[in-house]
């Protein structure tokens, strides 16, 4: 966490870099344009909070997948139970909790990496539960009779098919973790969207609001096809010869 | 008691599904180097009898031995049980997103802890011997119907087997292919392997079957050689039944 990310810092940052009489001045679309290198570190952080989400969600949510399909006891219900908790919570609440009401005092960063992973997870968990429970039964038996464990049939056989099987889902858990990554401006994050904000509300500037945030939603959908068009070829990459999947 | 000879021995087998009671005492046994097709109408428990000898399915009570070892019991390790019997699919099972190379290796490396070099080797000579060799690089859904039963027998082959199993191995392809499987399994009895079949292919189990037992209603109903069981019968039961299967699967499979 650089502590440039807070909001304000960053702002007084940028308000050094350009020169604020001229960019106050300009027209509304010059004035989207002089400040791009502003927005473009937004969504630099936008990507980054992705990023770092998506993963915490993949690394809590697979272990909870496998969970909710083998596991029993109560383990399995306590992953269940958070599931349900996570699911059932909005996010804004989810990143106040991470956040303001966090006893361990993290930046916004982490705040939202934390909030939008854990909400990531449960989705995802449910993601790869419907994949695994797609394999097949005989596959699990299939890997037990030649005397693999539970574990190494469901590491080496089950969770392999089970992966492919999640992409299309996992590409709509990416885009919408990507997309909700905006909801980190309730916290202050300098993401994309709260810097969109902090230029309209420049003083002056309160005429460029279409301007600032056409330009903002469509780094968002540029990112967004970009997103799917790589786990489109992520998943033709791992496609199962003689399955259609590949091209 | 085990019987000291038996490779494989049920003694008092009970098994039931919830309130569904299938196998109602199964008593039987069989010798190293026999070939044992069961054969009996739908629901008789043969597959559950198979299931039950590597624990795919628990029994409610009774004993199974292999080679004298009970293995039924809480304590028995059931992945030592399962390296020491190979089992043949119905539907063939084939680990979807390997090939048929990929197939058979995987026990080798991750049960056996073979290297990378040994595996590979181990599989191929497991490949060709069901004349596969050249599809080794063949992913399942690559392969008919009669290719991936025979890479379903290589990967319990390669495991090196004292017993296999075979939950009918050709129910579930297209008639013009099931000679092929038979045609391995007929090898496979011819050296000497040890094979529990549940088959209604009724030309496989007149000429390589040493025992055909008829279940019925989860018990063995009568036992006996090929030729006793088609040409005199003790129980009308036995006789309806394989006049029956002889119709519909006689001998051309070849």
């Amino acid at each position: 966490m650089s502590p440039a990310l807070a909001p304000d810092v960053v702002l007084a940052a940028a308000a050094g870099n350009v020169d604020p009489g001229v960019v106050l001045q300009a027209g509304d679309w010059e004035f989207v344009y002089r400040n791009r290198r502003f927005l473009l570190y937004g969504a630099g952080v936008t990507v980054l909070l992705t990023l770092t989400s998506v993963v915490l969600g993949l690394l809590a949510g697979l272990p909870a997948g496998i969970v909710e399909v083998y596991g029993s006891g109560p383990v399995a219900a306590a992953v269940n139970r958070a599931g349900v908790l996570l699911r059932g919570t909005p996010l804004l609440v989810i990143l106040a909790f991470t956040f303001f009401v966090n006893p361990i005092n993290v930046g916004a960063f982490e705040a939202a990496t934390l909030g939008l992973g854990l909400r990531s997870a449960a989705y995802q968990s449910q993601i790869f539960r419907g994949a695994i429970q797609s394999v097949g039964q005989g596959q699990m038996e299939a890997a037990r009779s030649v005397g693999m464990s539970q574990f190494e049939a469901i590491r080496h056989v089950v969770v392999p098919q089970a992966l492919r099987r999640s992409i299309p889902g996992f590409q709509n858990e990416f885009t919408i973790v990507l997309k909700d990554t905006s909801v980190a401006f309730f916290i202050g994050l300098a993401e994309l969207l709260t810097r969109g904000f902090n230029l309209f509300t420049q003083p002056g500037q309160s005429t460029s609001v279409l301007e600032v945030i056409l330009a903002v939603s469509a780094v968002y959908f540029v990112l967004t096809v970009l997103t799917n068009q790589g786990l489109e070829l992520l998943g033709r990459r791992f496609a199962i010869p003689g399955t259609g999947g590949e091209r | 008691m085990s019987d000291a000879n038996a490779l494989l021995e049920f003694e008092d087998v009970h098994q039931s599904y919830g309130e569904e009671k299938v196998l109602r005492g199964i008593d039987f046994e069989m010798e190293r180097g026999d070939v044992e097709v069961v054969i009996g109408p739908s629901g008789s428990g043969k597959s559950t009898m198979l299931r039950c000898v590597n624990r795919l399915t628990e029994i409610d009570s009774g004993t199974i031995y292999l080679d004298g070892d009970p293995v039924t019991t809480p304590e028995t390790d059931v992945n030592a049980l399962r390296r020491r019997v190979g089992m043949v699919f119905q539907d063939f099972n084939l680990f979807a997103h390997r090939t048929a190379l990929g197939n058979v290796t995987l026990g080798l490396r991750e049960v056996l802890g073979h290297s990378k070099e040994e595996a590979r080797a181990e599989a191929m000579s497991q490949l060709e011997r069901v004349g596969l060799a050249n599809q080794a690089d063949s992913y399942p859904a690559e392969l008919s119907g009669g290719q991936k039963q025979r890479v379903g027998i290589a990967r319990a082959l390669a495991m090196d087997p004292e017993l296999m199993l075979f939950d009918e191995p050709t129910s579930a392809l297209d008639p013009e292919l099931i000679g092929e499987v038979l045609r391995v399994m007929r090898d496979l009895a011819d050296d000497g392997m040890t094979m529990l079949c549940v088959t209604h292919e009724m030309g496989f189990a007149q000429e390589a079957a040493s025992t055909i037992s008829f279940l019925d209603e989860g018990s063995v109903v009568e036992r006996g050689p090929p030729e006793q069981l088609f040409e005199a019968p003790e129980h009308e039961r036995t006789g309806e039944f394989l006049e029956r299967l002889t119709s519909l699967h006689g001998g051309q499979h070849g």
